[in-house]
């Protein structure tokens, strides 16, 4: 495998720390504690994602590959995305707390410009046997698959080559609009994409 | 989506006075009334665009929007500190406490991502000013921020978001509007697009190809 290198981890931090933003406020939405566990699990690793990249940089500026400056940027955009993980963090503790969530936060959430969606993607759905890459839901329908659940597995930032089966569970972020038209197609209402 | 009042600050064109925020930075936390509902989905909206905002900022090395970021940074405090007033006005037992605590807890995270923003837009203001490699890195992103001019030969010109169904349509959420020396973040459903915008908006680069097409006049529909 190739090795990855200090951009590589940077983005992913930040790629990470962001799902983990969405996946926090969707556990508040349906009280769900396993996406909350899950935000916990990606906190570990952007931690040590943290820890490999500061080590790398250090290596790069002795080496040579990378300049003072360079690297000091890329610590500090790692820095803010490791914060924003730990305020991930903050946010999935509500939920896994053995207190029960207030009505509020759930409304508050749900009123907001961006909506969450949890959809099952039935038998007869166009989805089935599809990959994100082919029905192109991002760019389509102005959804974006977040999560999904596989059976038991479950499955965080899914990318192209992710297949949908019938029976997944699709978590998934958009726009109003564009949250009927994903519901339609997962329930097989509709085949257009 | 319900209730334009709940929106102060979203989906209109709003001019930050300039310099003028950062001497009310103290002056101004004089607690309004709101509800606890209304104060969290501002602040939750705002901890989602801010990130975004601050990342384009860096990327398209405009001090602009990073001043813009530092503006909500500033509102999401006074945010918070109403927040955990009325929090607290609204606490009569243990047990509502307890919920409340949650509420305060989330507003706190939506807090602290937002000064994480303010820290993003400093490597704008560092002294040694920082190389390309932020862009580059930027750019290999899954989601990409993307910033496109509205042409006036495009069919978009004075038509509603949701008439042209942007997102549905290219999947590029538009996260904030410059026109002329105004802002207007997380344009709503009934904001108008006009010639000279300028859209920041999100998404991959297959949608920002069709989108970018569409609104520089080069395609009729968007679809």
């Amino acid at each position: 495998m190739k090795e990855k290198t200090v951009e590589d981890i940077v983005l992913e931090i930040k790629d990470k720390s962001e799902l983990m933003v969405d996946l926090s406020y969707s556990s508040l939405i349906y009280d769900n504690k396993v996406i909350a566990k899950e935000v916990y699990d990606l906190e570990d690793l952007v931690d040590n994602l943290y820890k490999t990249l500061q080590r790398k940089t250090v290596e790069n500026v002795k080496t040579k590959k990378l300049s003072v400056n360079d690297a000091l940027t890329v610590l500090h955009l790692a820095e803010a995305g490791e914060q924003i993980a730990d305020a991930a963090q903050e946010i999935a503790d509500v939920e896994l707390r053995d207190v029960e969530l207030h009505p509020i936060l759930k409304m508050s959430i749900r009123e907001s410009d961006v909506v969450f969606t949890r959809i099952k993607v039935e038998p007869n759905s166009i989805l089935c046997g599809k990959t994100l890459g082919d029905i192109k839901l991002g760019s389509e329908t102005g959804m974006y698959v977040r999560a999904m659940r596989h059976g038991e597995r479950w499955l965080y930032g899914p990318d192209k080559k992710t297949r949908i089966d019938e029976g997944d569970i699709i978590f998934a972020r958009g726009p109003e609009d564009g949250e009927k038209h994903l519901i339609d197609l997962a329930t097989g209402k509709t085949s257009e994409i | 989506m319900n209730g334009n009042k709940k929106r102060r600050i979203f989906g209109r064109l709003q001019r930050t006075p300039k310099e003028k925020w950062k001497k009310e930075e103290f002056t101004e936390l004089e607690y309004e009334p709101t509800t606890v509902k209304e104060l969290l989905t501002e602040m939750k909206d705002i901890s989602e665009l801010i990130i975004d905002l601050a990342y384009s900022a860096v990327l398209f090395d405009n001090d602009d929007m990073a001043e813009e970021v530092k503006f909500l940074d500033v509102r999401m405090d006074k945010l918070n500190y109403d927040i955990r007033i009325m929090a607290m006005m609204a606490a009569r037992t243990k047990e509502d406490a307890e919920q409340l605590a949650g509420i305060l807890q989330v507003a706190e995270a939506a807090e602290s991502i937002s000064n994480t923003a303010g820290d993003i837009v400093n490597l704008l203001s560092k002294e040694e000013k920082t190389g390309p490699i932020l862009p580059k890195i930027l750019k290999e992103a899954e989601e990409q921020l993307f910033r496109i001019k509205v042409s006036p030969k495009s069919k978009a010109c004075d038509k509603k978001i949701d008439e042209l169904k942007v997102e549905s349509e290219s999947g590029m959420r538009i996260i904030a509007i410059r026109r002329g020396d105004g802002w207007i973040y997380n344009p709503q459903s009934d904001t108008d697009i006009k010639s000279g915008d300028w859209l920041i908006t999100r998404g991959s680069h297959e949608g920002f190809k069709d989108l970018s097409k569409f609104l520089h006049g080069e395609m009729e529909v968007l679809d």
